[in-house]
């Protein structure tokens, strides 16, 4: 039973830890500046 | 692009790559005669083959090299080529050319790195990265090379890394974008590092699924598709303009069995014309007529891209 629930809470912790993660790294959003521009090779 | 003497250009291989080698040939008007790797030998009356089939290349580049014909290999196994640059004297000895890598990555990397190399004073660093396959040889090829050991360029010294590490995230011109991208078994680095001996940092990257690397040491799991959906190239030089660091990044999209397709042909069509030495050289080296050979992919439908950022 003792090992059952050290198993639970490591989970959760474990689970808060992901969630915390996954929350702090939602605000990242990709580069918007800059782009591709087509060129010709000039001599 | 100058005319090409009467002589004809073989290609060896009847895929992908070398029937876009074929198709610009054709395109351009030029003769052109096609083996499979079986009947190679019927090829022995052309001034240039073209090689096309998947890896191997180096023992029937030595074949022909033996024959006085010169070899454009679009191979891009790093042990193969490696073995193709040990040819040198032999290459020398019978007055015959040998272009090692002559495809996509390496290749047209190559010669986009001769051309943006004038933007700069001088340049230190190369960057290449790649995305997409060409027919079902290149798909093994980069299954192949994710499993291995990559070579990269540091300080003056080989590092050996393994494959399938060092995730970079690596923006492609449209419609490829952003793509997670890994260190792979490459050649890139060392025909790089021969086109700008003074470079300090030369690194080559594919893009790769989280499947790709995960069953890169096992048999492919499926049967790889005819040809890759969609390809794209992209090849930052850093070095120092006007006194200050800058970096220039230019990009292809397009199939990458498109784009080795086209540098094979013009390639071929450059050594055929007589005006590269005898030996064993890559695109992008001064003794190669770069500018030419990447005007002629531009006007065979390659488009070239700028990336042009901000400071934010």
């Amino acid at each position: 039973m003792k090992f059952i629930r050290q198993v639970l809470l490591a989970i959760s912790i474990a689970g808060m830890v992901a969630g915390v993660l996954r929350r702090r790294t939602k605000g990242v959003v990709a580069p918007q500046q800059g782009g591709w521009r087509e060129v010709t090779p000039q001599r | 692009m100058t005319s090409a003497p009467t002589s004809s250009i073989g290609i060896v291989g009847h895929g992908i790559v070398g029937s876009r080698t074929a198709l610009t040939l054709q395109t351009l008007g030029h003769s052109v005669k096609v083996a499979s790797l079986r009947t190679a030998t019927e090829l022995f009356d052309c001034s240039v083959v073209v090689l096309a089939h998947g890896a191997p290349h180096a023992a029937l580049a030595s074949t022909f090299i033996a024959q006085g014909i010169s070899v454009v290999s679009t191979g891009d196994n790093l042990e193969d080529v490696m073995s193709m640059l040990d040819s040198q004297e032999r290459a020398e000895a019978r007055n015959a050319v040998i272009v090692a890598g002559a495809s996509c990555s390496p290749g047209m990397s190559g010669l986009l790195v001769s051309h943006m190399r004038r933007a700069f004073e001088s340049i230190d660093e190369v960057h290449t990265a790649v995305h997409g396959t060409g027919g079902p040889m290149c798909a093994r090829q980069h299954h192949d090379s994710l499993a291995g050991l990559s070579v990269g360029w540091h300080d003056g010294e080989w590092l050996q890394r393994p494959a399938g590490s060092g995730r970079e995230l690596c923006w492609f011109p449209d419609p490829v974008g952003a793509r997670d991208c890994y260190r792979f078994a490459s050649p890139e680095p060392v025909l790089m590092q021969r086109v700008e001996p003074g470079l300090q940092r030369i690194t080559a990257r594919v893009s790769a699924t989280r499947r790709d690397r995960l069953t890169a040491r096992l048999p492919m799991l499926r049967r790889p598709h005819a040809e890759g959906l969609e390809g794209a190239l992209r090849v930052e030089v850093r070095g120092v303009r006007n006194g200050r660091r800058h970096v220039e990044i230019v990009g292809i999209a397009n199939k990458v069995g498109s784009i080795s397709g086209v540098v094979a042909a013009h390639t071929a069509l450059a050594v055929a014309t007589g005006v590269v030495p005898a030996g064993v050289h890559n695109l992008g080296q001064a003794v190669l007529p770069n500018a030419d050979i990447l005007d002629g992919a531009v006007n065979s439908g390659i488009t070239l891209h700028q990336f042009v950022g901000t400071d934010q």
